[in-house]
């Protein structure tokens, strides 16, 4: 990683320096200093007065330094103090970004790595209890399923229970008002026939009462202590 | 009142008695007094009632007996009110006849009639009482219109039933 690191800056760097060597002349030496330069280089302490600037062979100087001066830098080799500047800038730009920029992006990507590796930790987590939270629910939903079913079951149980029962206690409550009609029924033929039998005793022995009292005169009276003597002495 | 005292009371009433000659009489008459003072509620609840002074009613059952029962009779009778003994004049004529025929080696039969007896029904009947139940005995013939017919005879705690009542009942009750 580090690697990788190095050699894409040393490749920005490398670019950096060519692109600011393609642009030297526009950035550091004007055309005129590059004139007077050129022209002081070809003819020594010879200098340029407004007489002798019309002269041809002058002229034909300017336009050769001119040309040269105005010529393009080579678009491969740098200038020597743009190599120079550029490596500069790319060496302070490469430790700087070797002593701050680097850690500060490790340590970025390394929060972030690490903040995705929690998010995704805490995702899993999440889905991890979702499904728990899930199975769970669904266990309940089972249970409550069962239990539901279960109460529906006892209802059920309940309730034929309870229709068996007031079916035997309505049979049980009939047959034993059947027995106590019979019973009734019996009793009060028993007290009829009871009433009608003392009735009929009544009226047999209240006549039997009035035949004896109407017969019983003193010969009868004298009779019926003979009959009792007489039994007396024969027990 | 104790059985002791009434005992008590009867032997003191046969001592009278047969100190007068004739116990057996005085025995009878006080027993008839005793039944009818059973028979009758009014002269029953006279006899008892301690509102009126003993000497009054005294009089009245010496006005009653007058004539009727010897003087010894009436005189115990009279006796048995002045000292308080009215309530118990049936229980004392009870023993006073019972101890009377014990003294005689007999038992007392009480019998239940409609009609009162004849000598000869009555000595028939003692004899077959005698056949029955081995004892000798001494009637006392009660009258008493509700065994409309026939007889009953109790000697002590035996009972001989021969009434026309007890064989209605036992028809009303066959029924």
């Amino acid at each position: 990683m580090k690697k990788r690191l190095i050699f894409a800056s040393a490749l920005t760097g490398m670019l950096l320096m060519f692109g600011l060597a393609g642009n030297a002349l526009a950035a550091g030496e004007s055309l005129g200093k590059c004139s007077v330069d050129e022209y002081a280089e070809r003819f020594g302490a010879a200098e340029l007065t407004p007489e002798n600037i019309a002269e041809e062979e002058n002229i034909n100087a300017i336009g050769e330094i001119f040309d040269s001066c105005i010529e393009a830098p080579s678009p491969i080799i740098p200038e020597i103090n743009e190599v120079i500047w550029g490596g500069g800038a790319f060496v302070v730009l490469l430790a700087l970004m070797l002593w701050k920029g680097f850690p500060a992006v490790q340590r970025i990507m390394n929060e972030r790595s690490e903040k995705i590796a929690s998010d995704l930790d805490e995702a899993d987590k999440a889905k991890t209890e979702a499904q728990a939270v899930k199975s769970e629910y669904e266990a309940e939903l089972a249970d409550a399923k069962s239990a539901a079913a279960a109460i529906l079951e006892e209802a059920r149980q309940q309730a034929e229970v309870l229709r068996s029962d007031l079916q035997q206690r309505a049979e049980s409550e009939i047959a034993e008002m059947k027995a106590q009609a019979a019973s009734d029924i019996d009793a009060a033929r028993e007290r009829a026939m009871g009433d009608l039998q003392g009735e009929v005793a009544e009226i047999v022995v209240g006549a039997a009462e009035r035949v004896v009292e109407a017969n019983l005169d003193a010969e009868a009276q004298a009779r019926l202590i003979e009959n009792y003597i007489n039994q007396v002495g024969s027990n | 009142m104790s059985e002791e005292k009434i005992k008590s009371y009867a032997q003191a009433i046969l001592s009278v008695a047969s100190s007068e000659g004739d116990g057996t009489r005085v025995e009878d008459e006080i027993y008839r007094f005793a039944q009818v003072l059973q028979s009758s509620e009014e002269l029953k609840a006279t006899i008892n009632d301690n509102s009126i002074p003993s000497a009054r009613r005294q009089q009245i059952v010496e006005d009653l007996l007058e004539g009727q029962a010897s003087q010894a009779s009436v005189a115990l009778i009279s006796m048995l009110i002045a000292a308080g003994m009215a309530s118990e004049i049936k229980a004392i004529a009870d023993q006073v006849v019972g101890l009377g025929a014990e003294s005689r080696d007999k038992a007392v039969a009480e019998v239940y009639s409609v009609v009162d007896l004849s000598e000869d029904q009555q000595a028939r009947l003692a004899a077959a009482l005698k056949t029955a139940t081995g004892k000798d005995v001494e009637m006392k013939v009660i009258i008493d219109e509700s065994v409309m017919g026939g007889l009953l005879v109790q000697i002590e705690d035996e009972v001989i039933d021969g009434t026309v009542r007890t064989r209605l009942k036992q028809l009303r009750e066959a029924f």
